[in-house]
């Protein structure tokens, strides 16, 4: 029997939940009964083309804006009956800096920390943490407005997780970053996640998400197509893999045994090489291959090309705008 | 070696022992000072911080300083040797108050307005609004910070404040009565250009309020100019006056009650949807009403006779009724629905229900709310002229009086009952926002006081209108007609026999929706928060109640 919060007794509770969430502005609907969980350590990637629905939802889990229907929960709470709570155990870092003037990074780091109730010497050693952990030390009395666009998003990072809250939002954090700061940032999430902290980001560099994501949730038009790990993925959505082929000698006879198989398709030749797309996953291109050295085709390159998020993006999503 | 220490001591000069008690007392005091700006508002802090950097605070810090020097060497050259012997003060303190008005009246609440507005614009208002801040302390916050600029710019004119009180002319009650007044008039426009801060979501909103704010204040910086200037020159005469000491705390309580009223408007402004936004100002109406009458009940006590009843009691039906229109005409705008987190704070008792119900959020018992209270008015003023009516003068009349209370209360009944069902009405296709439930009720008392003007004007053959029954629906030109010409003017005693059923029929109308408000019924605690309000706030362990549980809770331990 579940509790009134949904949950079976002994079940693990998730740190971000979407139940059933719906929002709709006017006659378009920005998001469209969504609904899935981020546990502790998680690192979840948000992914989806522009006006899919991400920015909204993440709105909606930072308590910024109301859901038309369903909820959200952030450690159990909901975000429409207590937002107070929620917004303790919470860190939302926008698309957008949200920098004040006449401040300097210490200053400003000092206000979020006092906001978020902090005093004494607490406030001094949060203050100090997260400086320390954005590498923002040095910088600490040069004011805000003189920072530059990297430097101004580990500040808001910093903002973001300066009263250690256990879930994180992060919308496009890596987005007009140069590659050695990419690659800082990704680090610092990968940490964060360590630290058994749920993480959700929102990225368009999909190579980068799926380096640091523990699954990801593809969003088109308002609707989720797809949660799970990127294998997860694949194999749900049944993305064709292509396979390369390389035999020893003419390959004439070989691609016409394939051409007679039910789970290959697009069969292209160039000489001895021959690309294809297969249905099954490892299991049967490994059966795949068999078959064929058993019917006698000396084979001396066999190739799958592995799935890449991007690969199960372009599957999963269609381009649909609204 | 343990002798060194007080050797030491006993060494020390008394110049080294009286620096290290300097020391002590200074950290001391710096540890104090640490300990209170913790306890600061955050945005207080941060807000003094941004100011004391900014070109704008700087700036009209030192134009004010140079206004006080010039003024100051203008008017010392302009009296030459008279200055010695003559009563400058009073001419001096209307130049340094015209001086400072530009800061307090213009300055400092356009930069409360801005500061909020700004927000808005560089979007660290989702930021600050996301933090544990209430919306209560955003606010508060930001009136500190306008408070903390107001300070700083009546330090920098209080020498040649004081400078006045040296040329003679005035007095140091007077000077200190300029400044209160000051404060207070800047503490308020402060707080309402915060209010305006809050409705300034979108960007013309903005530009529309800042120039409707610009002028407002601008109107305010002259009027105050005027208003002191005429206060210094005649307070000799009135300041031992125990009427203005009476008249100026009957102000101030006035001033506090709106205070109140405005800062939970504001606060209510940017509040999640989900909260309680209706009952705390409320309670703060009701608290106003009770003052209003509390005020007037004691200023009739204070006088011998009861003749003035009459025109109180006409002065407060007159005036409640407005306010209860206007604030009847917000309250029947709320949602009519009440969200999970305000269902877990309602009342539960039986008392408790039938008298704070009408304090709980939405339209049906926000009229209830409104009726009721103007009807206490109505009542109380129906039961005075009962008993007091022979004492009482002739003008206005006791009739006059009875049908005032009467079809003012038929009004107020009927406008407000019609406005809320024809805005339920509209819910049920479009979304009507409070404002937009507002701008209702005013469409409604307009069209109900144009309509007849205009159907009488199309059918009289001379174009002149006279009053009939035709223009009942027109409540200001027949409350006009009643106080000016009399009761048989507007034929009152048809009038309340139409109008007084009218607003009964009204009032049955809407108490449908009333009974279904009424049905909310407190909700329990979501299990997640009750954990967690059990983790924060664990129930003490109860004590052993005779020497066995003492011994069994011993032995358990």
């Amino acid at each position: 029997m579940s509790n009134a919060n949904g949950f079976h007794p002994g079940e693990r509770r998730p740190l971000i939940e979407l139940r059933r969430l719906f929002r709709y502005f006017g006659e378009t609907r920005a998001v469209e009964d969504m609904s899935f969980k981020v546990y502790a350590g998680e690192v979840f990637g948000y992914i989806g083309p522009n006006g899919a629905g991400k920015t909204t939802s993440m709105r909606i889990l930072a308590t910024l804006d109301e859901p038309t229907a369903g909820d959200a929960f952030v450690d159990g709470f909901s975000v429409i009956d207590d937002p107070d709570r929620v917004r303790r155990r919470l860190g939302f870092m926008p698309d957008y800096f949200g920098t004040y003037q006449n401040v300097n990074v210490r200053e400003y780091l000092d206000f979020f920390a006092r906001a978020y109730g902090m005093r004494g010497s607490e406030r001094r050693r949060a203050v100090g943490s997260v400086m320390e952990f954005t590498m923002l030390n040095k910088l600490a009395e040069k004011p805000i407005d003189g920072l530059s666009k990297g430097m101004k998003q580990r500040l808001c990072l910093g903002r973001t997780m300066i009263h250690d809250p256990a879930v994180l939002i992060l919308d496009e954090p890596a987005a007009g970053l140069d590659p050695r700061a990419r690659i800082e940032l990704r680090e610092m999430i990968a940490q964060l996640a360590q630290q058994g902290k749920a993480v959700l980001i929102s990225s368009h560099i999909l190579t980068e998400l799926a380096e640091i994501c523990d699954k990801v949730g593809i969003i088109e038009t308002g609707q989720l197509l797809a949660v799970g790990t990127v294998d997860e993925i694949s194999a749900k959505s049944q993305a064709k893999s292509q396979v390369r082929l390389r035999t020893l000698d003419d390959s004439r006879p070989l691609r016409a045994w394939l051409s007679q198989q039910n789970d290959i398709t697009n069969l292209t030749a160039e000489a001895e090489l021959m690309t294809f797309n297969h249905d099954g996953g490892q299991k049967e291109q490994a059966l795949l291959l068999r078959k064929i050295v058993e019917a006698g085709f000396e084979v001396v390159e066999f190739a799958s090309k592995t799935k890449s998020l991007e690969d199960v993006f372009l599957h999963v999503t269609e381009g649909r705008i609204q | 070696m343990t002798s060194l220490p007080s050797s030491n001591a006993a060494n020390s000069s008394p110049s080294e022992s009286r620096v290290s008690s300097l020391v002590t007392v200074l950290s001391q005091i710096g540890a104090w000072l640490e300990a209170l700006g913790d306890r600061a508002n955050p945005i207080l802090v941060k807000e003094t911080r941004q100011a004391l950097k900014s070109r704008q605070f700087t700036g009209t810090f030192f134009i004010v300083l140079v206004a006080c020097w010039i003024a100051s060497f203008a008017v010392v050259a302009i009296s030459g040797p008279s200055v010695y012997y003559g009563a400058e003060g009073s001419t001096m303190l209307i130049v340094y108050s015209a001086i400072l008005a530009f800061p307090l009246m213009l300055i400092v609440p356009y930069s409360a307005y801005r500061s909020l507005a700004a927000e808005q614009e560089d979007n660290t208002y989702d930021l600050l609004s996301i933090t544990t801040l209430t919306t209560g302390q955003i606010i508060a916050g930001k009136l500190g910070s306008a408070v903390v600029q107001m300070l700083v710019y009546l330090s920098a004119v209080s020498p040649c404040i004081a400078f006045t009180y040296l040329l003679r002319g005035v007095d140091a009650l007077t000077i200190l009565m300029v400044l209160v007044y000051f404060f207070l008039a800047s503490l308020g426009l402060s707080l309402l250009a915060l209010m305006a801060g809050t409705a300034a979501k979108v960007r013309y909103t903005q530009v529309i309020l800042s120039v409707l704010l610009v002028l407002g204040l601008a109107w305010f910086f002259f009027a105050s100019i005027f208003l002191v200037g005429g206060f210094i020159q005649e307070s000799y005469s009135f300041l031992r006056e125990t009427w203005f000491w009476v008249g100026n705390l009957a102000f101030l309580t006035v001033y506090v009650t709106t205070f109140a009223l405005i800062h939970a408007a504001a606060s209510a402004q940017i509040a999640f949807s989900s909260e309680n936004r209706s009952t705390p100002i409320r309670r703060i109406m009701f608290v106003q009403q009770a003052c209003f009458v509390g005020w007037v009940a004691g200023a009739l006590s204070a006088e011998d006779t009861l003749k003035d009843l009459g025109g109180a009691i006409f002065a407060s039906a007159f005036f409640l009724g407005l306010y209860w229109y206007a604030m009847g005409a917000l309250l029947t705008s709320e949602w009519p629905y009440l969200s999970r987190r305000v269902q877990r704070s309602l009342p539960q008792s039986k008392m408790g229900r039938m008298f704070l119900t009408w304090f709980n959020p939405g339209p049906g018992t926000g009229y209830v709310f409104c009726v009721a209270n103007l009807s206490m008015i109505a009542i109380t003023g129906l039961i005075l002229i009962g008993f007091f009516s022979s004492v009482m003068t002739t003008n206005p009349s006791v009739d006059q009086l009875l049908y005032f209370l009467l079809i003012g209360w038929s009004y107020t009944v009927i406008f407000l009952g019609v406005g809320r069902l024809l805005i339920s009405l509209a819910r049920r296709f479009v979304y009507v926002s409070m404002t937009a439930g507002f701008l209702l009720h005013v469409i409604l008392l307009l069209v109900a006081c144009g309509l007849p003007q205009i159907l009488a004007f199309m059918s009289s053959p001379n174009g002149s209108v006279q009053y009939g029954l035709l223009h009942m629906t027109n409540p200001i030109w027949t409350l006009y007609l009643l106080v000016n010409n009399g009761s048989t003017a507007i034929e009152a005693a048809t009038l309340s026999f139409i109008l007084i059923p009218a607003a009964l029929i009204v009032l049955l109308l809407n108490m449908r929706s009333v009974s279904a408000e009424m049905q909310y019924q407190r909700s329990l605690l979501p299990t997640r928060v009750a954990e967690e309000e059990a983790e924060l706030h664990p129930e003490p362990e109860a004590k052993a109640s005779n020497p066995w549980e003492e011994e069994e809770k011993a032995s358990e331990q």
